[in-house]
């Protein structure tokens, strides 16, 4: 059994004649222990689809279930809170609040879940520095690099211990070095048990830390391969 | 590295303190904009403040003759009679009659008029003038900062505000001892008061009633009557006495004070007046308020996106967004409050055309009122874009 499975997934936004159909009747499965990634032309689905696997979105057709869980059973109220549970989130431009620094960004999600911020901190600040950044916990996202700032990103994804992370373009704002160095940190964190990420990526040097790929056009998963793959642009 | 996976669903949390924290800092880490909500909030609490500061003082001092007059529990006058400073004339048989009513101690007649006051340097001023009863001086203030009512027994004695002194005599020592024409008739300020300028008249001069007639040239020299309860005696109850025995209007101070105020309020456009510029205030720091405030939700929408991604509910969001806009009302109306006193505190001076003007505790609490539901009008309409916000909206470039 599959950690994260999709089945007939459709969804389209618009009304009238201005609706527009994204996903048509799209299949996935990434496993667990695995890095999964998905990729396809832009337009093709992939954010839609992600959205759904992360309990963002309602598909207008299909079940998602996740690590067992079928996402169209809960309540908006659940959604929330399996979201919160379940899921860690990097994304492509950070989206780090820029008032916080370093240790109060990677610490958000414990203080929605209800820790006590001194706490959180603290375990913030640890996740940090497992991340290489233990003297920068008190800078504010303006003051760091770009690398810097995905992995404060890394460390508010992972610091309520999430079975399954979804990342969005994680390397498209890094360089080369960096962005290995967090593909490299995302496949360590799903060799642990229980665990699995979803990437959707269009950079294709990062294609050689996937256990499988996942192709997209036109709202449906096309194909799955499995490895080796090449690093197209080393 | 994370040392274990968690199971399912995170664990519910109803408690909502620590998120609020991250929402004041997300305020409180844009000091520009949070400056512009601040301004907004201060500015019209400052506005609504110090206009309804002024309404009060203004309303107030239309009954500053009845403030002042000490001892004084009920005031007896003509059933026409709306407002002290506008009476209707009694006649000298009224006093007896009142003095004739079970639970009067005293009844004394007291004259209230207005006067032209000439300098000998040609400078003019109106006066409103109070006479009171020659022997008791019931009715006189009890607030003389230099003189005493003994020196009222003098010949042509008059006592002048000290305000009304400084500006007929800017910059000279305030003393007694001046010479002026009252109506044309010589008068010697022979002490000062430091009584608030009533409604009608920027100067107020306490004298005899008898020398008050005289300057004023009056045959009707009674303008109320004044009244001591006796001891024991209930200031309402015997008001109502007198009323049934005598037919006249009788009032207690307080209720004097009201029935004046309330007429001036009924009768005039000063409440409607200030009640355009308060509401002006109101509708201002909405407008800046909100407007500022809409703009801080919406520049912050992606980040509250986020935190919706990461988990937060609808609820906890909008308590968050409720808690910036109340912090935001709560700097802005504490600033705003701060000026308005200080600039009350500058202004009530002995020697200031705005003496006796106030920031009362309960305009101080309308507008603490006002400037809540400003904010949360402001928040309000900010608040449904962050409750329909799509968190997938964090995927979007």
């Amino acid at each position: 059994m599959g950690a994260v499975v999709a089945q007939g997934i459709t969804k389209a936004f618009g009304r009238g004649e201005a609706r527009t159909a994204v996903l048509r009747g799209a299949d996935f499965r990434a496993e667990e222990g695995e890095l999964t990634f998905l990729v396809g032309p832009s337009g093709c689905g992939k954010t839609t689809l992600i959205s759904i696997l992360a309990a963002m979105l309602r598909p207008d057709e299909g079940r998602a279930r996740v690590f067992g869980t079928d996402l169209s059973g809960l309540s908006g109220r659940r959604l929330t809170a399996f979201r919160g549970g379940t899921v860690g989130f990097i994304f492509q431009q950070f989206n780090l609040l820029p008032a916080l620094d370093a240790a109060d960004n990677a610490a958000v999600p414990l203080i929605v879940r209800g820790e006590r911020p001194a706490r959180a901190r603290r375990r913030a600040v640890e996740m940090l520095d497992r991340l290489g950044l233990a003297g920068s916990a008190a800078k504010r996202p303006a003051q760091m690099s770009g690398g810097q700032q995905q992995r404060v990103a890394i460390a508010r994804a992972l610091i309520h211990e999430p079975r399954l992370v979804v990342c969005d373009e994680p390397t498209a704002s890094l360089d080369a070095a960096t962005g290995r160095t967090v593909m490299g940190f995302l496949r360590d964190l799903v060799r642990e048990p229980g665990r699995a990420a979803i990437v959707v990526t269009h950079d294709e040097r990062t294609f050689p830390f996937a256990d499988r790929i996942a192709f997209m056009a036109d709202g449906v998963v096309t194909h799955t391969a499995l490895p080796p793959f090449e690093e197209k642009h080393p | 590295m994370p040392r274990r996976p968690r199971a399912g669903q995170g664990r519910a949390c109803r408690r909502g303190a620590p998120v609020l924290g991250v929402g004041l800092k997300m305020l409180f880490g844009d000091p520009v904009k949070l400056l512009g909500l601040v301004a907004g909030i201060a500015f019209s609490t400052l506005l609504m403040t110090q206009q309804g500061g002024f309404f009060v003082g203004l309303i107030s001092r239309s009954a500053a003759v009845i403030g002042e007059a000490g001892g004084v529990d009920v005031w007896v006058m003509d059933p026409l009679t709306e407002t002290v400073e506008s009476p209707s004339p009694l006649r000298e048989t009224d006093v007896l009659r009142v003095r004739g009513v079970p639970g009067v101690a005293a009844a004394e007649p007291f004259l209230l008029g207005t006067g032209s006051l000439l300098t000998a340097k040609g400078e003019t001023t109106a006066v409103a003038m109070i006479g009171v009863d020659d022997g008791s001086f019931l009715g006189l203030t009890p607030r003389f900062v230099a003189g005493s009512p003994d020196d009222l027994r003098r010949p042509d004695a008059v006592a002048l505000d000290q305000l009304a002194f400084a500006n007929l005599w800017p910059g000279e020592p305030i003393e007694p001892g001046r010479l002026v024409e009252i109506n044309g008739r010589r008068a010697v300020i022979a002490a000062l008061t430091d009584v608030t300028p009533g409604f009608g008249a920027p100067a107020t001069a306490y004298g005899r009633r008898s020398e008050v007639a005289a300057l004023l040239g009056t045959p009707q020299p009674t303008s109320f009557v004044l009244v001591r309860a006796a001891a024991g005696e209930d200031p309402a109850a015997l008001a109502s006495r007198i009323e049934a025995r005598t037919g006249l209007r009788a009032l207690t101070a307080e209720g004097f004070t009201d029935a004046t105020i309330g007429f001036i309020l009924t009768s005039t456009g000063i409440a409607f007046s200030f009640g355009v510029v308060i509401a002006l205030g109101a509708v201002v720091g909405i407008l800046v308020a909100g407007l500022t405030f809409s703009l801080f939700v919406n520049e912050n929408l992606r980040q509250f996106a986020v935190l919706k991604a990461v988990g937060l509910s609808n609820g906890r969001l909008a308590l968050m967004v409720l808690a910036q806009a109340l912090t935001v009302a709560a700097i802005g109306y504490s600033i705003g409050l701060w000026l308005a006193s200080a600039f009350f505190d500058a202004v009530d001076q002995p020697l200031s055309d705005l003496k006796g003007f106030f920031l009362p505790w309960q305009v101080a609490a309308l507008v603490a009122g006002a400037t809540v539901v400003i904010i949360a009008l402001a928040a309000l309409s900010s608040l449904w874009r962050v409750l329909r916000l799509d968190p997938a909206t964090v995927f979007r470039g």
